[in-house]
């Protein structure tokens, strides 16, 4: 155990300094429209480092759109030492394995005593550190790393609330989730659930579900004006709000992605333009409610599904949205032998994988393919995720069907 | 009243001059028209129109019924100028590239590819609708496109486009430049043609039917290697202390012409170059001449008819100068020029002028790329210049990629003085400290924002001597909405030019704007060249061509189809599973099933 305590992060960390080190690699990961979007984009980032550190207005142009936070940030990292960024880049990425590490054990410990199948009953649950290993080691999580995405810092924000929840920490998990929506607007779809894990498995807590919610809605509220009004403080004016929450919010740089947001916005009719963009940020959100519902007994998985979600239809999604979901994932690893896509979603995964780069190429730079083949892939990336997401809901529901109804094993189950 | 303000001795002149003068107004116009011609060192020629008209502007402020008088000055200008409370403007229509290597500096002032229009307004409240009424207003004048100088290229510099009007107003007297802001837009793509000539040659007095407008035959001029017209206002001094200002109109037309693309010689007349001839000056002119710069050997060409006034050759003024004054002529003016050669040698090595530079474009592929402009100086002394880039915002810059570097040349080595190094603005000080002499003097940046503004980059640079300076900034390409490419999307987007300006010693390479200006300042009679004036230049790079990623313009349908689907399963889907239930299915109808399969049912 302590062995695997040390041998996977240190190798996760080195293996990650090393790539840092290899220009090649990491200049090439940096510029790759998969993995770095307009709001992660560590080279924009650069660029509102220099104005602002320059007295440029650092919000009032078309490059920027990055949280004010991150300025100070990086403003500190850049003035200490030319390596205090690909360590903290790093340690960042390795420290999100270690939380993984706490949720899928606290998560274990919470549902020893749930009620379980027959046939688990005799297995022994997943071992902490594989999750851990499977975040590290997944090359989408090391891509983005490397790339320098500054989406690294929400997705470390999303892991600690979900961490600090499980711990029972109200306030704290509620000052990381604000954190990761003031990050990149999002998250915010986490909090319901998050207020969930704290209510369900806190057990000193005597107060009930309304009243967790109220409190931490108070908590997400107040952390989340406070950064905004320091924000504002720090850089002088208010623009920093349209120019970040704007942009995710009204599309306006149209740089591909994996996303489906891009090539939907760049071909669509003027007229209906503000009408789908409603559209598609609604849609986003209107699965919180229902999932908190359902399913509101697994509110872990509640976040895995949401952060899959996130992965799909934000507005600027990248591959290191997905690697926190498939990060995540394994935390429920009971599920899986439920699922029933997992070779076609695989196969999904690899297949727009290998072809995305090349078919990049062919449209930008031989020009002998056009946008058409990039969204092609990308519409393949998401019909993977979509039904990695439906196999997992159907998954769970399944399960729980099953553990209430242990007659019914063996019989037909229809959904009606 | 901030006329008694004013000596009293004005305001008793003005008292008694005012009833006469606005009586008069119209006879307080003069109009002036040149005509300059010179041979270039590739064999080209150089025709250079130029028609000058003076009214008397009254006051500094601007009174109701300022220009409520019509004489020679064109009234659509006046009242152009008059109700965009415009104080400066500069408008040039220019087709094909002022080759600066082979012809020296152009006597025109603006040789941007494309149209291009500044202007100086009254900065009020109403200073961005005026400018947008003034696009538009002057895009219906001179049937171009310029009601596409909208806030996307519309940039305000800072450095460069300094106010042109009389030294006496604007370089010693500040109180002019108060309350004025400067507006510049290009269009680089805008073709200019005979639509656009018409329009123009309407405004001059005498319209093409007398003087040497005669000459601007439309088939003639737009058959050459380049041509610029421009119309160019601006007030100027009437004396010294300017008490009383003139407004001035000037309005050019260069053409650079190839006598040597037809007859491999370089012969020339007005009917083989304009296909007509001078019949008389415009009788409303004060002045009327044709001046040709000559060859420095006078043995080498025939001129017919022979000049009326010759100037005599001079140390700073190799070339001596023919004038020609139409006014004193009865018979027509056909000028002539014979060569005597048999056929015209290129020169093998061209004499550059003293500061020019080249655009262009770095990188490959749709996705990003860079810009760099190589500034040459080949002075032997250091030339501050003004550098001025105003780039659209589908190209998005990153400053902290700029850098300003001097290409190396031995001599800028050896002497240790200046070095080659990259400068930005954090560097700006640490090279100070260091002792060398700073390439970048002072820097401008305006980041652009998506669909509103352009960027732009003005920076003062001190040129090493003899030297290359390289600026060069790296940038990313803007995926556009389709409605937003033009109709011919893959031919690209046109960037304008970086414009450099200099305040360069007469020389060789800008002779013949200086003797344009001798001319204008009748000092042909005494003429001597003063190298200490130094005349403000402008240098045009190339225009570039940035080819912008094209989606699919055939997939709207298509992908909303498609996208449309992918969520609607997705939705669907999770919809159906959050909302149904499981449910064993009746006995019945398993056992049936178990019948008929004879197997056990699965459970999926």
């Amino acid at each position: 155990m302590t062995k695997k305590a040390i041998l996977i992060p240190s190798f996760a960390f080195i293996l990650r300094i090393v790539l840092f080190n290899i220009p090649t690699i990491a200049d090439t990961l940096a510029a790759r429209v998969e993995v770095v979007t307009p709001i992660t984009s560590f080279k924009r980032l650069t660029e509102g480092l220099y104005l602002y550190e320059n007295s440029v207005p650092p919000y009032d142009n078309g490059i920027f759109h990055q949280a004010p936070f991150l300025l100070v940030l990086f403003s500190a990292l850049t003035s200490l030492s030319p390596l205090a960024i690909p360590i903290a880049y790093a340690a960042v990425d390795t420290f999100i394995g270690y939380a993984l590490v706490g949720i899928t054990q606290m998560k274990q410990r919470n549902y020893a005593n749930a009620p379980k199948l027959e046939v688990e009953k005799a297995m022994s649950p997943i071992d902490p550190w594989t999750v851990a290993a499977l975040y590290l080691f997944n090359p989408l999580t090391i891509f983005s790393c490397v790339s320098k995405s500054t989406l690294i810092f929400t997705n470390l924000s999303v892991v600690l609330s979900v961490a600090l929840a499980l711990k029972g920490d109200a306030i704290y998990s509620m000052f990381w989730v604000a954190v990761a929506s003031y990050l990149s607007f999002y998250p915010a779809m986490l909090m319901p659930a998050l207020v969930l894990i704290i209510s369900n498995w806190t057990p000193s807590n005597n107060s009930t579900l309304m009243k967790q919610a109220r409190a931490s809605t108070f908590y997400f509220v107040a952390w989340l004006a406070l950064f905004l009004v320091s924000s504002r403080i720090l850089v002088g004016s208010w623009d920093y709000l349209y120019s970040t929450y704007g942009t995710i919010l009204c599309l306006t740089d149209l740089t591909p992605n994996v996303g489906m947001f891009w090539y939907f916005f760049i071909e669509m009719f003027d007229q209906f333009r503000n009408f789908f963009l409603v559209v598609f940020q609604l849609h986003a959100f209107i699965f919180v409610a229902p999932l908190c519902i359902k399913i509101r007994e697994h509110p872990i998985f509640v976040i895995i599904v949401l952060s899959g979600i996130m992965s799909i239809l934000k507005s600027y999604p990248s591959v290191g949205d997905a690697a926190l979901f498939l990060g995540l994932l394994p935390v429920h690893d009971e599920l899986f032998k439920y699922a029933r896509y997992g070779f076609l979603v695989t196969n999904l995964y690899l297949y727009s994988a290998a072809l995305a780069p090349i078919f990049w190429h062919l449209w930008i730079y031989a020009g002998s393919g056009n946008a058409n083949f990039f969204y092609a892939i990308t519409l393949v990336y998401n019909l993977g995720q979509v039904l990695l997401l439906i196999d997992i809901v159907y998954a769970v529901l399944r399960r729980s069907y099953d553990i209430a109804n242990p007659h019914t094993i063996g019989k037909e189950v229809v959904h009606k | 009243m901030p006329w008694k303000k004013l000596p009293s001795c004005i305001i008793l002149f003005l008292a008694l001059a005012y009833p006469v003068q606005s009586k008069l107004s119209g006879q307080k116009d003069s109009f002036q028209e040149d005509l300059l011609i010179s041979p270039l060192k590739d064999g080209k020629l150089l025709a250079h129109f130029q028609f000058t008209t003076l009214v008397d502007a009254g006051g500094l402020d601007g009174k109701d019924g300022r220009y409520a008088h019509y004489g020679l000055f064109p009234k659509s200008i006046g009242q152009i100028i008059d109700h965009h409370r415009v104080q400066e403007l500069h408008l040039t229509f220019t087709q094909g590239r002022w080759q600066y290597e082979d012809w020296g500096y152009p006597v025109a002032q603006s040789a941007g590819t494309g149209v291009e229009l500044w202007a100086w307004m009254k900065s009020d409240d109403s200073i961005e609708s005026n400018w947008r009424s003034l696009t538009n207003t002057l895009s219906g004048l001179f049937c171009a496109s310029l009601n596409f100088i909208d806030d996307t290229l519309t940039s305000q510099p800072e450095l460069s486009f300094r106010p042109e009007g009389a030294k006496n107003s604007y370089n010693h007297n500040e109180k002019m430049r108060e309350g004025t802001e400067v507006r510049y837009g290009i269009l680089p793509h805008e073709n200019v043609c005979t639509e656009n000539l018409t329009p123009w040659i309407k405004l001059l007095p005498c319209k093409s039917k007398a003087g040497i407008a005669t000459l601007l035959n439309a088939h003639k001029l737009y058959d050459t290697n380049y041509h610029s017209m421009a119309i160019h206002i601006r007030p100027v001094c009437q004396d010294a202390n300017c008490t009383s200002q003139s407004l001035e109109l000037v309005q050019t037309v260069t053409s650079v012409l190839d006598p040597v693309r037809e007859s491999g010689r370089r012969d020339w007349s007005f009917s083989s170059l304009f296909g007509r001839e001078i019949q008389s000056a415009c009788p409303v002119s004060d002045r009327s001449t044709v001046t040709l710069l000559l060859p420095p050997d006078e043995h080498e060409y025939q001129l017919t008819p022979s000049y009326d006034t010759i100037t005599e050759r001079t140390a700073q003024l190799e070339r001596p100068m023919a004038v020609y004054n139409l006014s004193q002529h009865t018979e027509p003016l056909n000028l002539q020029m014979k060569w005597n050669e048999d056929q015209f040698s290129y020169p093998l090595q061209t004499s550059k002028p003293r500061v020019y530079a080249h655009k262009y474009m770095t990188g490959y592929g749709h996705e990003r790329g860079g810009v760099t402009v190589n500034i040459f100086n080949n002075m032997n002394e250091s030339q501050d210049i003004s550098y001025f880039d105003s780039v659209p915002w589908f190209l998005k810059l990153y400053l902290h990629t700029l850098e300003v570097s001097v290409l190396g040349k031995v001599n800028i080595q050896q002497n240790g003085k200046f070095r080659a190094m990259s400068v930005c603005l954090d560097k700006l000080n640490k090279a100070s400290n260091l002792g060398y002499l700073d390439i970048v003097q002072d820097l401008y940046y305006q980041p652009a924002v998506d669909r509103s503004r352009p960027q732009v980059l003005e920076m003062k640079l001190r040129l090493p001597p003899d030297s290359v300076t390289a600026v060069s900034i790296e940038f990313d390409k803007v995926f556009l909405k389709y409605t937003e490419h033009r109709p011919d999307a893959n031919r690209g987007f046109d960037v304008g030019p970086a414009v450099i300006t200099t305040l360069l010693p007469a020389g060789d390479d800008n002779m013949a704007s200086t003797v344009l200006e001798l001319v204008a300042n009748r000092q042909v009679s005494s003429l001597t060249l003063d190298t200490h004036t130094r005349q403000n230049t402008k240098v045009y790079t190339e225009i570039l061509l940035a080819s912008l990623p094209t989606p699919d313009f055939s997939m709207p349908y298509n992908v909303i189809t498609l996208t449309c689907t992918v969520i609607a399963l997705f939705f669907g889907s999770i919809f159906n599973l959050l909302i149904r239930e499981f449910k064993v299915t009746e006995d019945e109808v398993e056992e049936k099933k178990h019948d008929e399969k004879g197997d056990t049912p699965d459970s999926s």
